[in-house]
């Protein structure tokens, strides 16, 4: 038993060493193998990183309110009476005073222009108060300061600096008949939030003339996770119309629109993980047939034809495994954390970084050791089953 | 004995590696193709628009309201033939996830702006106009949901309520257009505004945008600037643009789809190149021999030299075709699956054409090398390398 393991250990060996002769037929295989990867492991970190942007931005501890059926906070309304109503609902934490802790908001939509194509792009402005910010946890201004209440000031997301342009620190923007100031540059560590411009919500409701109505509700929740109260009391009252989700469901149902690009990145990388395949059998076979009379050779000399195998797999699975590494290394340093934006499901622009991680990295190698056993195992089968009197055989 | 027969013999020699080239050519221009084809379908939009029509917008952004007294202004113009005004209704088809694109227009104004695209039955045009529930549905919607003329169906907003608090709207579908090309989106849908704004709940009398047709595309220009300067200084200020530029900068807003694409399908070549390549120089290197007898029994280097490149040629270009029926194969099957909301999706000539041209220049960029070694080769050195 032993000895068959040292054989096998022995051909391998061999097999590797002797990858080097085969130079240029093993690399073409190794590039293959790693353009696959590469492809699959962009689309995935696109998507990865488009959810992780929007779970970051939801908190367990907040709850949102929109209108019934409008999915989105860009087409919910809600009238100063249904806040004040839906905001006694029990499970609502509160401040020292007993009063409950809410941030009624506006969402509106302005023009900025995309750095990229230097076309204009939907962008959410969102009409805030300092409760809303606390609602946030982790706001920080890390340029000017914050908009005062009841002016025309602005501050605008770190995000939005690094993708649209016009909104720099100072700027003066106008939206319709209206000027705005950016006095500040905000960060929520990263968040979906950081790609919002955000001013005073009494501001904008005049200056959009939105009356005295909100878009949203976010209130704290006296217990993590926990909405009951609140959806028993839109039970009860018949007034409300509302739904009622934690903000981070809520945001993991927006983290879904990106899904369609995991499946595209898989069918596409699946596809040409066929052509790559080709090439690996290819490559393979080539081995086998330059090495026909050494393996026979061995053969003859008294090793199993089960080493004959193995050699020739765990050849193919080390190059398709250095493929894959390349592949892996290759997206990691052109995609990882490439910022850019899309459109989200509030109809508006959602800035987000390419994001790689170990379980994607593992998937880039599955498929990468895919490619290679399958490419390896029927030349393998060929090796082992070459007749032993090839060695006696001259020339060739 | 032909040269093609030759080469023919020559590609086959290994049949085994010849179905794999083959194979992996084949893949690679399925790939194009499909997506290829995508993109036209993805840009078609900006591709069909019209050049005599203009879009107007609030200038704060195209999610903000114009008043509806904006349209009869706009009317006396000089130069313009036509305006539409619309309203983003939000609606989806039972399930919030079913999106269905709706429009709340004036149906009287619809087909003068828009009639170059849009195919309709003249009595069932009329049915609609006459009908204040009536809706008019794109041939795709249609076949999405099984919608048939005649079907009384409900429409959901997702912004909108009616006064009495439902979200739900009924509408007969009096016809269903089909677009003028096939490229033309029919997921849209039709709905009266005057309908939709006297039963909606809150902040009537406001429209989303309006569609202009000017009286000839070069009047384009003094109309924008007639209509942006008519609203100056209001609480509404309008932004006016032609339709393609409206319709590529919404494109753009979901981000560089055809860099994504265009990458892609150069990587999936890039693996084909290398691939294809290499099998191509091995091959001839094991021939080396054999080129050597030939050389001897007085072929010329150059009859050599042609065949080596006829080969790879031969070769991109069976896979290519291969993998182009593929794709029209994929895509034929694609529109005839009824929950595919998008428009037709075809190969066109131009996608065609620079296929080939492709298969061309891969086929010789793979067979050069070779080649040339081919061609140099010395009889010696040939007959005595074993």
């Amino acid at each position: 038993m032993k000895s068959i393991f040292s054989q096998i250990w022995v051909v391998i060996l061999m097999n590797i060493q002797s990858m080097p002769r085969r130079f240029w037929m093993s690399f073409a295989a190794t590039l293959a193998v790693s353009v696959v990867v590469a492809v699959l492991l962009s689309f995935l970190s696109m998507s990865n990183g488009f959810m992780k942007t929007l779970e970051g931005a939801g908190s367990d501890e907040t709850a949102i309110v929109t209108r019934s059926g409008s999915k989105s906070e860009l087409n919910s309304v809600l009238s100063n009476d249904i806040v004040n109503i839906i905001t006694t609902a029990d499970g609502i934490a509160k401040n020292a005073y007993g009063a409950p802790i809410y941030s009624p908001e506006l969402y509106v939509v302005v023009d900025g222009i995309k750095r990229s194509t230097q076309t204009e792009a939907n962008l959410p402005m969102r009409g805030i108060s300092a409760v809303g910010f606390s609602l946030r946890g982790n706001v920080e201004i890390l340029e000017g300061r914050m908009f005062h209440e009841g002016t025309n000031e602005i501050i605008a997301g770190a995000s939005i600096q690094r993708e649209f342009s016009g909104f720099e620190l100072g700027t003066k923007v106008r939206f319709g008949k209206t000027e705005w100031e950016v006095v500040g540059i905000f960060s929520t560590g990263g968040s979906a939030f950081e790609g919002e411009l955000w001013t005073d919500a009494r501001t904008l409701q005049s200056q959009f003339r939105r009356g005295n109505s909100f878009q949203t509700v976010r209130v704290q929740l006296a217990e993590p996770g926990n909405i009951d109260g609140l959806l028993k009391k839109v039970e009860e009252d018949p007034r409300l119309m509302l739904d009622v989700e934690t903000e981070a469901d809520f945001f993991k149902g927006q983290g879904d629109a990106l899904s369609g690009m995991v499946i595209l990145g898989w069918v596409l990388s699946f596809v040409m993980g066929l052509g790559a395949l080709a090439g690996a059998l290819n490559t393979m076979y080539t081995s086998v047939s330059s090495r026909e009379q050494e393996i026979a050779t061995l053969r003859a000399i008294g090793f199993s034809n089960i080493s004959a195998f193995f050699g020739t797999l765990s050849e193919s699975l080390v190059i398709s495994l250095i493929g894959g590494v390349i592949g892996a290394l290759i997206s990691f340093v052109f995609m990882d954390g490439l910022s850019t934006s899309t459109m989200g499901a509030g109809f508006t622009q959602v800035v987000f970084t390419f994001k790689l991680s170990p379980a994607l990295f593992q998937n880039g190698i599955i498929l990468a050791l895919g490619i290679g056993l399958i490419g390896g195992f029927f030349p393998a089968l060929r090796a082992a089953r070459l007749p032993v009197v090839l060695a006696f055989r001259g020339g060739q | 004995m032909s040269d093609l027969f030759l080469i023919y013999k020559n590609l086959t020699r290994k049949p085994l590696r010849f179905f794999l080239t083959l194979f992996s050519i084949f893949i690679a221009f399925t790939i194009y193709g499909t997506l290829a084809a995508f993109e036209t379908a993805f840009n078609a939009g900006v591709e069909l628009s019209a050049d005599d029509r203009l879009v107007s917008v609030n200038k704060i952004n195209f999610t903000q309201p114009l008043p509806i007294s904006y349209v009869r202004k706009v009317e006396t113009i000089e130069g313009i033939d036509s305006v539409v005004h619309m309203n983003w209704f939000g609606g989806y088809y039972q399930d919030p996830k079913a999106q269905v694109l709706t429009f709340a227009v004036d149906e009287k104004k619809l087909v003068e702006v828009y009639g170059d695209d849009l195919i309709i039955e003249p009595q069932h045009h009329e049915a609609w106009q006459k009908n204040r529930q009536g809706i008019l549905v794109g041939r795709a919607v249609a076949r999405q949901y099984g919608w048939k003329l005649g079907d009384r169906i409900p429409l959901n907003s997702n912004i909108f309520s009616k006064d009495d608090g439902s979200t739900a709207w009924e509408f007969d579908i009096e016809g269903i257009y089909t677009g003028s090309d096939p490229q033309v989106d029919t997921n849209s849908v039709y709905i009266h505004y005057q309908y939709f704004n006297e039963t909606q709940s809150f902040g009537g009398d406001f429209i989303g945008w309006m569609g202009i047709k000017t009286k000839d595309p070069a009047l384009n220009e003094q109309v924008i600037k007639e209509i942006d300067d008519m609203f100056t200084n209001s609480q509404y200020e309008t932004e006016t643009v032609p339709e393609k530029v409206f319709n590529k900068g919404f494109l753009e807003q979901l981000g560089n789809i055809s860099l994504m694409i265009t990458s892609v399908v150069f990587a999936a070549f890039f693996i084909i190149l290398v691939i294809v390549g290499f099998s191509m120089v091995l091959s001839v290197r094991e021939r080396t021999a054999e080129i050597g007898v030939m050389k001897t029994l007085g072929f010329r280097s150059d009859r050599i030299f042609r065949m080596v490149l006829g080969e790879s040629i031969m070769l991109t270009f069976a896979g290519g075709l291969l993998g182009l029926a593929m794709a029209t194969l994929f895509l034929d099957f694609l529109n005839h699956v009824p929950q595919f909301p998008v428009p037709d999706i075809i190969l066109k000539p131009s996608i065609i054409l620079q296929a080939l041209g492709v298969m061309a220049l891969l086929g010789f960029i793979t067979g050069i090398i070779p080649a040339v070694s081919a061609l140099r080769l010395n009889i010696i050195t040939a007959l005595s390398r074993r």
